[in-house]
């Protein structure tokens, strides 16, 4: 268990929020504090923490109204120069379970960070990747498998 | 239910349909903890209980084929056929507990206890007057005098069975009958049963029966107070042991003595599955709490397909692999999930089968 468990529990809602699947089926992949140690571990603590804090404040202005945080996530966190890439990495970090690196641009404003590198979190992360129940198919060999289950209809699993 | 002596046909059908109970009650606790640990952790111990658990699944299938063979009906979507947990499993003069729970230490030793049950020295002491346990895992025995007996343990159970079968056979045959006029097509062959724990045995008469029930209760303790069973592989309860001597059996080694290389075993990298976990534990309404309800829909289903495959369309053991993985799915993602409100507990699958009213 992460030490800071508020941080982490924000985390998982903004990661809910940005990738459209719920919290229950994040933490459901197994891969939730790995992803969340691994943004700590290329960003650095602070960088992590205002990412976050900018999301608490959306999150409080806007309550319930689904449209509204649309709308004030896109402004105050994807159209942000430093928080928009960071937020966009995110998402493929759930979707595909690997890191890419940060855009040049970024890195020529920001500054390059050591551990900012491609690379796949897991092996885990590769097959817990939100990729596959979002277009309802199986990473191959992974799972699902079992002689002759290939020549059944897909399985679309409600998102 | 309790069980009388095996003298009539239907009696023997009761003591199958209970042998089967049986063997499938230890495969949900089996599971729980061998999908409690974390992925690409536990090797060794992944494995053991993998092990484990794919030959309880060979015994389930083995039990029904004598059902099948002797002209009974398995039925594994029949209410009460999957215990409520903790259940408990006699031991001598004691029963124990059988519940579910994450992989550990605690966990092993009720493996141990499962695999090696005590044997009973003496014929008199097969059946034992002690206090009743609810939810034990085996019949009572209903004595000539109507008083209820114990199982010393498993073993003696298993006796009783084959006793019965040797006895209503040679009763049969005085009229020139079998008791094995259960139709053939109803047996699992190795056409759909592979892979699983060992070589499934179709079962047509005396010898095949006895054979399926001496694989049944000695792939678990060994054979004779040997470490490995009459196949040749090391028995279950050896298996489970070398997780806590932390050190692997090689040939030769006496029971007790392994001295193989070292076993590794991390008891943390385990998610923290709340022991014996019920719906009532899980807020409701909430994502958690609907997805254990479809879960255990999901897994009375299963047992229904598998029913169906052993009435006489074995063919649906393929699908019924595909269930399997997709159970496991299901059960880690309940596993990675924390319960709100306690402090740092998961959540599981609970097993608790819905009434027929409410499917």
């Amino acid at each position: 268990m992460h030490a800071d468990q508020a941080e982490f529990q924000d985390f998982l809602s903004l990661s809910s929020v940005v990738t459209g699947f719920t919290a229950f089926q994040l933490q459901g992949t197994g891969q939730a504090e790995s992803y969340f140690s691994t943004l700590i571990d290329i960003l650095g603590e602070a960088t992590v923490a205002a990412l976050l804090q900018v999301f608490r404040r959306v999150q409080r202005e806007t309550g319930e109204d689904a449209a509204a945080l649309d709308r004030l996530l896109r402004a105050a966190i994807f159209s942000d120069e430093k928080l928009g890439p960071i937020a966009r990495n995110l998402i493929k970090l759930w979707y595909v379970g690997t890191w890419y690196p940060l855009p040049a641009a970024w890195r020529e404003a920001f500054g390059e960070l050591e551990k900012d590198t491609t690379f796949v979190v897991s092996p885990a992360a590769y097959t817990e990747g939100l990729l596959w129940p979002a277009i309802g198919a199986n990473p191959a060999g992974a799972k699902g498998p079992g002689y002759g289950t290939w020549s059944a209809p897909p399985r679309i699993p409600e998102v | 239910m309790s069980l009388k002596r095996i003298t009539t046909l239907d009696e023997l059908h009761n003591y199958l349909h209970a042998a089967m109970q049986l063997e499938h009650a230890t495969i949900p606790p089996y599971l729980t903890a061998l999908y409690s640990i974390q992925p690409g952790t536990n090797s060794a111990a992944f494995h053991v209980l993998r092990v484990v658990v794919v030959e309880e699944m060979l015994h389930l299938t083995l039990a029904a084929n004598i059902l099948n063979a002797v002209g009974g009906a398995p039925d594994l979507a029949r209410e009460g056929f999957v215990p409520l947990y903790p259940a408990y499993l006699p031991d001598g003069e004691t029963d124990f507990e059988v519940g579910l729970q994450r992989f550990s230490r605690e966990a092993v030793e009720t493996f141990l206890r499962i695999e090696r049950p005590a044997r009973s020295s003496e014929e008199s002491q097969r059946l034992v007057r002690r206090q009743r346990v609810d939810r034990g895992l085996l019949p009572t025995f209903r004595a000539e005098d109507d008083s209820d007996l114990h199982f010393y343990s498993i073993g003696e159970f298993y006796q009783e069975i084959g006793r019965g079968l040797a006895y209503l056979q040679e009763e049969k045959a005085k009229s020139g009958e079998t008791l094995f006029s259960g139709d053939p097509a109803r047996q699992i062959t190795p056409d759909y049963y592979y892979s699983g724990g060992g070589e499934i045995i179709p079962v047509s008469n005396l010898e095949t029966a006895q054979e399926a029930i001496r694989l049944i209760s000695e792939q678990g303790e060994g054979f004779g107070k040997r470490i490995y069973d009459y196949e040749g592989e090391l028995s279950h309860y050896y298996r489970f042991q070398q997780l806590v001597l932390g050190r692997y059996y090689r040939k030769g080694d006496a029971p007790d003595h392994p001295s193989g290389g070292p076993v590794d075993v991390d008891w943390d990298a385990v998610y923290p599955v709340k022991t014996n976990a019920c719906l009532a534990d899980y807020p409701q309404p909430s994502e958690l709490h609907a997805a254990a309800v479809e879960f255990n829909a999901r897994y009375k289903d299963f047992l229904g397909r598998l029913t169906q495959a052993f009435s006489g369309r074995p063919e649906l053991l393929l699908d019924a692999v595909g269930d399997m993985f997709r159970i496991r799915e299901t059960a880690s993602q309940l596993m990675r999930n924390p319960i709100p409100g306690t402090s740092g507990l998961n959540a599981a699958p609970t097993f608790e089968m819905p009434l027929p009213t409410e499917t």
